[in-house]
């Protein structure tokens, strides 16, 4: 029974373990694809006196002209009287950044862009740019802090079983030293135990994450947030697998090597 | 003969007291040595200091070793080499009786099967082989120390180190276990027991090495 409890300690300890880094990593990505996702619909507007190719500040990738051949037209069927040939008219360009600015990155861009002559005004849509900005930051600070402390409960737990491994090995180990044996053969049979829970933890682990993403929410929260996710699931077995083998066998050596 | 165990102007110390004066012995191949003494005088930090628990001052050598600088590494060999015996047996209770006496020849990489042809061979020896697949718990206390002896000189160690055997055993169990010795004796092992007074009838060839007061000295 004691054995079992121990067993089922470790095994819990390594699932939260592994669930965390995965959902670590899943958050990351869907921000990273969401963030991205935010830039390409994002620019900023500047209305230039002459016409430009590019503002030069590093964090614009791309400078593209608006097309104001539609609005010149109707404007001309609404005010006959002008003579637009007469008018100097200014060019509109849309500004592509090539990531997520912070507030104080676009306050930054604003007057960087502002104090340039050829520029006589900026829109940059500030306040529905940064409100998505700041929920973005919050949400990905919240749930890695969430999956760090889940990650630390883990490691606690495990530090805890090492405990009580030390306790059920030492005198065995102990004997075998006496005898010569070299610490692989001393913890032989704590890597073997340590193998065989990581292989269930990490099959555990993985049924989870099956279920979670392909339950509907995760589906409907994806579509929602109009991103092309996938799980590559090869990959997150792997990632998870070596994880889950080095914490084991990270355990079990320490467990060997602090024998006293 | 050759000298298995040069002790040369050695001492042990506890903390900062001094268990062992400085001291020296010899024990030559196929000795049959008792250390005597009376309880804490000194006799199991000398086992401990053989086979390298503990560190001396000064030199004890063991063959080509050097005790008290020896690595993690040249000990291990060592003591592949050591049959080591206890008074509280130390046998590994989750494991069989097989499996204890096993433990050598695995040690030394032996396959399996053939180890535990040899450890069978080895209880019956020692009269045990009925009782191969009981726990130690399962066995009283002469028996444990016998399926100890046969786990100790398996591997035909050039020593056997025995820190007081028959100490706790019956008057029968403690002749059969000291006949044990005797034929590991008469196989060409060297004996070392740590024992606080000399078995009575004790008829065979022997040394006995005395520690009174911190001192090692030879009675001959």
């Amino acid at each position: 029974m004691s054995s079992l409890k121990s067993h089922i300690t470790l095994i819990l300890a390594l699932i939260s373990i592994l669930f965390s880094i995965f959902l670590f990593r899943v958050f990351s990505e869907i921000l990273n694809l969401y963030q991205k996702n935010i830039v390409d619909n994002y620019s900023i507007v500047i209305v230039s006196t002459s016409k430009i190719d590019s503002v030069n500040i590093p964090i614009v990738e791309k400078t593209e002209p608006i097309d104001t051949t539609k609005q010149i037209k109707t404007l001309k069927r609404k005010f006959k009287n002008i003579d637009f040939s007469k008018v100097q008219l200014p060019y509109f360009y849309k500004l592509k950044l090539k990531k997520l600015p912070s507030p104080k990155e676009l306050k930054e861009l604003e007057n960087r862009l502002k104090n340039k002559a050829f520029v006589k005004r900026v829109l940059t849509h500030s306040s529905s740019q940064t409100k998505i900005y700041n929920l973005l930051m919050l949400l990905n600070l919240i749930t890695k802090t969430f999956m760090v402390i889940i990650g630390i409960l883990g490691f606690l737990l495990i530090v805890k079983q090492l405990e009580v491994w030390k306790l059920l090995h030492n005198e065995r180990m102990y004997i075998m030293e006496l005898f010569g044996a070299p610490v692989w053969f001393r913890g032989a049979a704590l890597f073997k135990i340590a193998f065989t829970n990581s292989l269930i933890a990490l099959l555990i682990t993985f049924g989870l994450i099956y279920f979670v993403t392909n339950s509907y929410i995760f589906n409907v929260i994806i579509k929602e947030l109009n991103i092309n996710y996938h799980v590559d699931y090869i990959r997150e077995f792997g990632i998870l697998f070596v994880v889950a083998i080095a914490i084991s066998l990270i355990s079990s050596i320490l467990v060997v090597v602090s024998k006293k | 003969m050759a000298i298995i165990v040069d002790a040369n102007n050695f001492s042990i110390h506890y903390d900062n007291t001094q268990i062992i004066k400085p001291s020296s012995f010899k024990i030559k191949t196929g000795d049959f040595v008792f250390l005597t003494g009376i309880s804490g005088s000194g006799k199991t930090s000398i086992i401990k200091a053989l086979y390298g628990e503990i560190r001396p001052k000064g030199s004890v050598r063991i063959g080509e070793f050097e005790m008290s600088r020896i690595s993690k590494s040249q000990l291990a060999t060592l003591r592949r080499h050591l049959g080591i015996v206890f008074q509280d047996f130390r046998l590994i209770p989750e494991w069989n009786i097989l499996k204890n006496v096993m433990l050598p020849l695995l040690i030394k990489g032996i396959d399996k099967n053939q180890a535990q042809e040899m450890a069978l061979m080895e209880l019956k020896k020692v009269k045990l082989s009925h009782k191969a697949d009981k726990f130690p718990a399962e066995l009283s206390g002469g028996e444990q120390q016998r399926a100890a002896i046969a786990r100790a000189i398996i591997h035909r160690p050039i020593m056997i180190l025995a820190d007081e055997p028959i100490s706790g055993l019956d008057e029968y169990s403690a002749s059969v276990v000291m006949d044990l010795f005797k034929k590991a004796n008469d196989e060409g092992i060297t004996v070392l027991i740590a024992s606080h007074s000399m078995p009575q009838d004790f008829s065979r060839e022997y040394r006995q090495l005395h520690i009174e007061k911190g001192e090692v000295y030879e009675l001959s």
